[in-house]
């Protein structure tokens, strides 16, 4: 299916994008007789001898990237940025491209983009690999607003401390970081254990549980996108109630029973997975349900 | 539309534990003791802006010619990965680069001119512990100093009968290059950081 490769492909290039833009950046640095671990001498790169201008056309990771002079901004960045009082006209242009996404096609983001998806298909694998051998982990169930409660939480104390903290607990930021760090210093630091922790929680505690409950840029890309006019459809006449659709849906929705909220990532596993071609991706009513209050069925 | 509806998210108990926890944990390390101060990347904003302002996107670190700007996570969240140079081992090598790459302004543009940076950077001040230095104290003639430094003349002059290096504390952009290039058997300079950041 066009839809699935599309997406895989999306995928893949922002995953390597993480690795190989610090390794492009430092290629290119060491070129110049420079770099974090090249050994030369200070003096000759100094203002007064002048570097060789090279200027970068593509710098960071999706939680800040510029290229080629356009500069986009995650909007967790930006609501932050905001909120501490560092906002300025730039910073709303530049989450604007995601603002409109979002608008379009709700938390997308999570399933097309984001570099924490390899880490949660780890583990949805263990999880497979667990139950198929007797030991089932659990699938804790928390109250449905609690990521909502915890973006909240991080942004009130991102005013009250006045630093933008929503970078330490976003999955995607911190794997943008630790990535940069194994490919210019040769090794992670201590915000991979956030990393590892998330693993062991989708893995041993709740199926997509980071994604599903703690992220806070998902909860924020819900909210961008709760008029989203795109949404799985189901033809109701096709439809034999097997519920493969609801087995694959990592984000708890469930388009056997039209149950949608704002956490569908638009990632088309349901509809490809269908073996009445009973569902569909297309325009409609949006589903405008910020989150289901019962659990699944 | 089976169910749910737009209702706003009504509180819960639950709802309350998590943000209780949540928040509380948070607070408590935002207060967490302030550990010793280090040295922003060069055009950085004075602190608490600073912090206000870095996303902790590291893009400053990543266009940095000799990687001397240098990030490390830590329990005290308001300046965990944010930027920050050790000139013993790095210094700045005055590009300008990071302040042109960051994206939300807490480092100002500044240009790569030799008289602009002169003028607007001031990562640090120096001081000097004459007791160490090599000149100084007479044991030797070094001036390794005032050989690296860019504002050689201004921000360091030589004086006295060994020619020892004397700072200019308002001429000195705080880059650090003498303080690596201090011999290890002396490491007399320090820049002692304008901001007060923590690390």
């Amino acid at each position: 299916m066009l839809y699935q490769w599309l997406r895989r492909s999306c995928l893949a290039l922002s995953c390597a994008a993480l690795y190989v833009v610090p390794a492009w950046h430092l290629a290119r640095l060491r070129g110049n007789g420079a770099g974090p671990a090249a050994g030369s001498n200070w003096a000759d790169l100094a203002v007064s001898a002048g570097v060789p201008e090279m200027a970068p056309g593509i710098v960071g990771t999706p939680w800040s990237f510029r290229i080629f002079g356009i500069e986009l901004l995650d909007p967790l960045a930006g609501v932050s940025l905001l909120l501490t009082g560092g906002g300025a006209s730039a910073i709303l242009i530049a989450i604007l491209p995601w603002v409109i996404l979002a608008a379009l096609l709700g938390r997308f983001f999570c399933g097309w983009l984001c570099p924490y998806v390899p880490v949660l298909a780890a583990a949805n694998g263990l999880r497979a690999l667990l139950r198929r051998l007797g030991a089932g982990p659990p699938d804790l169930q928390p109250d449905r607003a609690t990521p909502f409660v915890l973006l909240g939480c991080i942004l009130l104390l991102s005013v009250a401390g006045g630093a933008v903290l929503a970078p330490l607990v976003y999955p995607p930021a911190i794997l943008g970081r630790q990535l940069f760090s194994a490919v210019f210093y040769g090794g992670v630091g201590a915000g991979s254990a956030v990393i590892v922790l998330a693993f062991l929680i989708d893995t041993f505690i709740s199926r997509a549980g980071v994604c599903r409950w703690l992220c806070p840029g998902g909860a924020l890309f819900r909210l961008l996108g709760i008029a989203s006019p795109v949404r799985v459809r189901r033809d109701r006449e096709a439809c034999d109630d097997c519920g493969t659709c609801d087995e694959v849906c990592s984000l708890a929705q469930s388009p056997m029973t039209d149950g949608l909220d704002s956490g569908c990532e638009r990632c088309g596993k349901c509809v490809a997975s269908c073996p009445q071609v009973a569902l569909r991706l297309a325009a409609g009513k949006p589903i405008a349900v910020l989150f289901r209050r019962e659990p699944l069925p | 539309m089976s169910d749910g509806g737009k209702r706003l998210p009504p509180i819960t108990r639950r709802g309350l534990l998590v943000g209780g926890v949540a928040l509380g944990g948070g607070v408590l390390s935002l207060i967490s003791p302030p550990p010793a101060a280090r040295l922003r990347p060069p055009g950085a904003l004075d602190e608490p802006d600073f912090t206000r302002r870095c996303i902790r996107c590291l893009r400053c670190a990543e266009v940095c010619p000799p990687g001397a700007i240098r990030f490390a996570t830590s329990f005290g969240m308001a300046g965990s990965d944010t930027p920050y140079i050790e000139a013993r081992s790095r210094p700045c090598t005055l590009c300008m680069r990071c302040t042109q790459v960051c994206p939300s302004g807490a480092l100002a543009p500044i240009d790569a001119d030799r008289t602009v940076v002169g003028a607007k950077v001031r990562m640090g001040h120096p001081r000097l512990d004459r007791q160490k230095c090599i000149a100084w104290q007479e044991s030797g003639e070094c001036r390794a100093c005032y050989y690296v430094c860019p504002y050689a003349g201004a921000a360091v002059r030589l004086d006295g009968r060994q020619l020892g290096p004397v700072f200019d504390r308002e001429a000195c952009v705080g880059c650090g290059q003498c303080e690596e290039a201090c011999p290890e058997a002396a490491l007399a300079i320090t820049i002692d950081p304008r901001n007060g950041a923590p690390s």
